[in-house]
C-alpha cells in the first residue's frame, strides 16, 4: 500500500457510515491529510514506510498547555494510552498527537477503521483534556 | 538499541530536532548502515563455509562406512583362509584388516575436529544472525524517528502555507462545539417534524390543555359498565 493507491482507495469509499476526504501534502515525504466525515476538526496525516503506515492527528502544542499541570496531564495520557483502542499518544517537536501504526500489508479497509478511530478518539480526547489547556 | 534510544532522547531534550534535524547525524546513520552490511557480508560467508564444512564432514562419513565395510567383509576371508590352512594368505589379509582400520580411525578422528568447527561455526552464524536483526531494529527506529519529524515538519509547514497559523486546540475545540451542537439541533428539528407528521404534537398539546382523548375514552368505558352494571 502507497500513498497514491491510498489515495484512489479512499476517495470513493465509505466506511461504517464515514467518507474521506484525501490531499496530499506538498514535500518531498509521501504524506497524506484525510478528513474523516463527522470528525471534520481533527485530520489524520498518513505516511508510508516501508515497515509501517503511520497514521497521526494533532492534539494540542505544549506551549498551549498549563506549565503547572503538564505532570498529570502526562499522567493521564499514559494512562488512558493502554486501553484506547487503535490509538497510541505520543509527542513530536512540539506536538502531542494520537497516533496509529498499520503494517504495510494493512488493507483498505483496515487503514479506514484506523482513520475514523484516530479522528473520534483525536475529538474526545481534545475534550477529555480540555481542563488542561492554558 | 539502548544507545541509539538515548541518542534520540537526549537530542530531543536539548530541541535539537525541533526543525526535523536529524537525530543521529547522518554520519552515525552510515556506520550503522555499514556495520549491517558488514554482519551481513560475514553471515553470508559463514553460511557458505558451514555448508561446505558440513558436506565435507558428510563425505568423511561416507569413507569411515566404506572402510569399516572393507574391514569386516576381509575378516570373513581371512576367517575363510584360517579354515583353510592357508595361514600366509590370512596374514595378507589380517595386514589389509589393520590397514582399513586405521584409515578408519584417522577418518574418524578427522570427522570429530570437523565436527566441532562446524559446531563453532553454527555458534558464529546465531550470534551473526542476532547481531544483524538488532542493527536492522536500531536501523529501524533511526530512520522512523527521522521519517516522523520529517513528515511533522511538513504537515506543519503546508499548514502555515494555508492558514495563518497552525489553529490551537481551543479553536478546534470550538469548532467541535459548533459542529455537535448543529448535529443536536438537527437531530431535535427530525424529531419534532417526527411529531408534526404523526400527529403526536397535536396529542400532546391536547393533553396539556386537559383533552386526553386515551383518558376520556377509558372514563367512556368505565361509564358504561356502571351503568350496565345498575339494575334497571
Amino acid at each position: 500500500m502507497d500513498t497514491q493507491s491510498l489515495t484512489l482507495a479512499l476517495g470513493d469509499a465509505t466506511h461504517a457510515g464515514r467518507t474521506f476526504d484525501v490531499m496530499p501534502i506538498a514535500g518531498e515525504e509521501p504524506v497524506l491529510q484525510v478528513t474523516v466525515s463527522g470528525a471534520e476538526e481533527t485530520p489524520v496525516y498518513i505516511t508510508v514506510t516501508d515497515t509501517q503506515i503511520l497514521c497521526l492527528a494533532y492534539l494540542f502544542d505544549e506551549q498551549e498547555l498549563k506549565p503547572e499541570r503538564l505532570n498529570e496531564l502526562h499522567e493521564n495520557m499514559l494512562r488512558l494510552s493502554v486501553p484506547m483502542p487503535l490509538s497510541s499518544l505520543g509527542k513530536t517537536g512540539q506536538h502531542y498527537v494520537v497516533y496509529g501504526a498499520l503494517s504495510p500489508a494493512s488493507g483498505t479497509s483496515e487503514i479506514m477503521q484506523e482513520l475514523v478511530t484516530l479522528a473520534e478518539n483525536a475529538i474526545d480526547l481534545l475534550q477529555t483534556f480540555e481542563d488542561y489547556l492554558a | 538499541m539502548r544507545t541509539v534510544l538515548k541518542k534520540i532522547l537526549t537530542a530531543m531534550r536539548g530541541g535539537v530536532n525541533e526543525l526535523g534535524e536529524a537525530v543521529v547525524d547522518s554520519q552515525g546513520n552510515r556506520i550503522l548502515e555499514q556495520e549491517l552490511r558488514d554482519s551481513e557480508q560475514e553471515l553470508k560467508q559463514a553460511k557458505h563455509e558451514l555448508a561446505s564444512l558440513m558436506a565435507e564432514a558428510a563425505s568423511l562419513a561416507r569413507q569411515i562406512r566404506t572402510e569399516q565395510d572393507s574391514a569386516s567383509k576381509r575378516e570373513d576371508d581371512a576367517r575363510k583362509a584360517i579354515a583353510a590352512g592357508q595361514e600366509e594368505l590370512a596374514r595378507e589379509v589380517a595386514e589389509r584388516i589393520v590397514g582399513h582400520e586405521r584409515r578408519a580411525t584417522e577418518l574418524t578422528q578427522t570427522r570429530e575436529l570437523l565436527q566441532q568447527r562446524i559446531a563453532g561455526l553454527k555458534d558464529r552464524v546465531q550470534k551473526a544472525e542476532k547481531q544483524l536483526a538488532d542493527y536492522r531494529r536500531e536501523l529501524q527506529v533511526v530512520k522512523t524517528n527521522e521519517r516522523v519529524l520529517r513528515t511533522t515538519a511538513q504537515i506543519d509547514t503546508n499548514i502555515n502555507s494555508q492558514q495563518s497559523s497552525l489553529s490551537t486546540a481551543k479553536e478546534t475545540l470550538e469548532r467541535i462545539r459548533e459542529r455537535q451542537a448543529r448535529e443536536e439541533d438537527r437531530q431535535t428539528a427530525s424529531a419534532t417534524l417526527e411529531k408534526e407528521l404523526t400527529g403526536a404534537d397535536l396529542d400532546e398539546k391536547l393533553k396539556a390543555a386537559g383533552i386526553d382523548g386515551e383518558q376520556d375514552a377509558v372514563n367512556d368505558v368505565l361509564a358504561r359498565l356502571k351503568g350496565s352494571n345498575t339494575p334497571q
